[in-house]
């Protein structure tokens, strides 16, 4: 080499921007560059004639660089390694380095020349990126929603935790399969449509709006879910579906209008059964009278003793029979309402309580009423008409609710307990109470104190309790409002948690 | 139509709340010959109590009134020593007030309405024979338990059950059998026991002596 030339070498080793360090066969520095200053902080001079594993490696790394070391001191191929370097003050950089052996001339010694590439910067934002994805992934993952994201052919890009249980797919059985795997066929003509419509007009019906549609799961049973799609653009457009499996809520919803219906059909025979229980009583008493009139002018006929006497007696022994007749019917009417078969079987005392309570409920949050419930769990199961004890709960809940339509404090209270062979179930309100003038004939039929009222449902809830064995009472509270009850004894059909 | 006309100088005191009943059933005791007496209520009755000429008198009372009902006031007659044949009215399906009333001592029960020969036969029954917890005649005693002894244990289940005034669904439920079998077991006890209502299978069975 001329002296040019190796002036020039000079000039590019100072000025490259890359750390260039070149060391002797025991790890001597010879030389360090201007970039290596910038570096680390130490100057050329503070540096040369020291080995770099004596201050610039961390304790941790100086095995493997001086390993890498010797593997290039031994070897004319060049290594490569990424190790740190500490700075003069104490800070660290990360340093991806290219090392090569330089074997010895006339001019200079055998030595090693390492170039690095500072990349301090690039990795931390290469793992912030990475944590960033695995921050992402974990939050999807812990959705209680299935998140599915699909490109906008359909293919399934990434699938939730969330949605591998609601669908009983493993993520990696439906990963670049199209989307319409997920619903049943009447439903994947829809979503097409869908999809068209929105890629043609940019006008989504489905973009930023949830709608109730039914998935398909693994095992072919139909799901019904509630689909929110959104989509974003990365270097591709990329729709995001965020799917909540509904059918328990759905299952709920069809037990309770099932409950519903029920009560109000038993509603409507209980009420025909307490009317009728109420004119055969009402309507007995003239049909008696009429009777023994009708019989008295037969009788004082008959005993006349003559022909035409006996004929006319006998007219009227014919009208006491249709007049019995009439008092059969009435009899029946009743008859056929109280011996409806009923269906008792051992039901959760609590669960009968809560679905009749929700069903009673519909709409009293929107009338401001607080309700709290406090049931039992010694409650357990009981031999019961369920539909029955519930039509019972649900006119004492409607009454409590009814009772608090204009004061300002509206505190309804649920609760079962069982205590001294018996269980009971409780409603309290905070209401107008119970006027003296209804409290004597608080479970007569026909007695009531609202303006629409029948005043069936109290008299209807007594013989339901009265059927089962129970009893059943209402009273005023000593603070606002009034409480009204029925106890159940506990028989030894019943299953009772132990105390 | 046999309907047997009242014993001489028998009078009946008639107790119900309502008018019309009181009208019409004061007219049909007349007609059959009886003197009546008529009272709203059981506490007008007591009050003239005192007054009453007991002998040869018998009392219908309605079982189901407002204040004194009919159950309580055949038990304050019987505290007070008073021994006036009853027959209970009550409206439908109180078989169970009615078997109340008659293991108290009551001759008979009439179902509203009644025609002039149930009433008649009651009355009969109840001006005819001594009072029922009375001495029972000897021979007809020992038929009525010959007939009681050829009932299974099952009948004579459903027979005890009845007059302890269950309905045929308690009965069915206490038993655990359906309510149709029970109504089986009523008609073959009746039929053997040779009772034409349940007014008279309950009066057997305090004469067998099998009530409480």
């Amino acid at each position: 080499m001329t002296k040019i030339d190796r002036s020039l070498l000079e000039d590019i080793l100072e000025t490259i921007d890359a750390p260039v360090v070149i060391l002797a066969t025991d790890g001597g520095i010879l030389r360090f560059n201007k970039a290596c200053e910038r570096l680390t902080g130490y100057s050329a001079g503070e540096v040369v004639g020291r080995k770099v594993w004596d201050f610039l490696i961390l304790d941790e790394e100086i095995g493997a660089v001086r390993s890498v070391f010797e593997q290039t001191r031994g070897d004319d191929t060049p290594t490569h390694f990424v190790n740190y370097w500490k700075t003069k003050n104490g800070g660290r950089r990360l340093i991806e380095w290219s090392n090569k052996k330089v074997e010895a001339t006339k001019v200079y010694q055998a030595c090693i020349i390492a170039t690095g590439k500072d990349i301090t910067e690039a990795r931390s934002q290469e793992k912030a990126l990475s944590e960033s994805k695995a921050f992402l992934r974990s939050i999807v993952d812990a959705s209680p929603v299935a998140i599915i994201t699909t490109k906008d052919t359909g293919e399934i890009l990434t699938f939730s935790r969330q949605a591998e249980l609601s669908f009983g797919y493993d993520w990696a059985e439906v990963i670049g399969n199209n989307v319409r795997m997920l619903m049943p066929a009447y439903e994947q003509s829809r979503h097409d449509g869908f999809i068209e419509r929105y890629l043609e007009s940019g006008e989504g019906h489905i973009i930023g709006k949830a709608r109730p549609v039914t998935a398909l799961r693994r095992d072919g049973e139909e799901m019904p879910v509630i689909l929110h799609v959104s989509e974003f653009q990365d270097d591709q457009r990329i729709f995001v579906a965020f799917i909540e499996d509904v059918t328990e809520q759905r299952k709920t919803e069809r037990r309770l209008a099932e409950t519903r219906d029920q009560l109000q059909h038993v509603g409507r025979l209980g009420a025909m059964g307490e009317i009728a229980s109420s004119i055969a009583h009402e309507l007995n008493q003239p049909l008696t009278a009429a009777a023994s009139l009708v019989g008295a002018v037969s009788l004082t006929l008959k005993k006349a003793d003559r022909e035409t006497n006996r004929e006319t007696a006998q007219l009227l022994d014919d009208a006491v029979d249709e007049i019995r007749r009439a008092s059969e019917i009435i009899r029946n009417m009743r008859e056929f309402v109280r011996k409806r078969k009923t269906a008792r079987s051992l039901y959760d005392v609590n669960k009968v309580v809560e679905d009749a309570c929700k069903v009673a409920l519909i709409g009293a949050d929107a009338d401001g009423v607080c309700v709290t419930t406090d049931f039992s769990p010694k409650a357990g199961e009981m031999l019961l008409d369920r539909i029955q004890i519930q039509q019972v709960v649900t006119n004492l809940v409607r009454n409590a609710v009814d009772a608090m339509k204009e004061t300002p404090q509206r505190e309804l209270r649920i609760s079962t307990a069982r205590q001294n062979g018996y269980v009971e179930v409780r409603v309290e309100d905070t209401g107008d109470g119970i006027s003296e003038e209804i409290e004597k004939h608080l479970f007569q039929p026909f007695v009531t104190s609202k303006e629409d009222g029948t005043g069936i449902g109290l008299s209807i809830s007594k013989s339901i309790i009265d059927a089962h064995q129970g009893e059943i009472f209402g009273a005023n509270k000593d603070s606002t409002g009034c409480v009204f009850a029925f106890r159940l004894p506990v028989s030894k059909n019943d299953l009772i948690p132990g105390p | 139509m046999t309907s047997s006309l009242a014993p001489n100088n028998a009078s009946v005191f008639l107790v119900d709340d309502d008018l019309a009943v009181r009208r019409g059933v004061a007219a049909l005791l007349a007609a059959a010959d009886y003197a009546v007496v008529s009272f709203e209520s059981a506490e007008a009755f007591l009050l003239d109590l005192p007054e009453l000429e007991l002998d040869n008198a018998a009392m219908l009372v309605d079982v189901c009134m407002p204040g004194i009902q009919g159950l309580e006031l055949q038990e304050q007659l019987k505290a007070q020593g008073v021994a006036l044949p009853v027959i209970v009215m009550t409206a439908h399906g109180d078989v169970a007030m009615a078997v109340r009333a008659m293991r108290s001592g009551a001759v008979d029960f009439l179902e509203k309405p009644f025609t002039a020969d149930e009433v008649s036969s009651a009355l009969t029954r109840a001006f005819s024979a001594e009072l029922p917890a009375a001495e029972p005649n000897e021979s007809l005693a020992s038929d009525l338990r010959t007939r009681f002894e050829a009932l299974t244990p099952r009948e004579t289940e459903v027979y005890g059950e009845i007059v302890a005034g269950a309905t045929s669904k308690e009965i069915a439920r206490a038993l655990e059998i359906s309510p149709r079998t029970v109504e089986v077991h009523r008609q073959n006890l009746m039929t053997k026991m040779e009772a034409g209502s349940i007014a008279e299978l309950v009066r057997m069975a305090v004469a067998l002596g099998i009530c409480d």
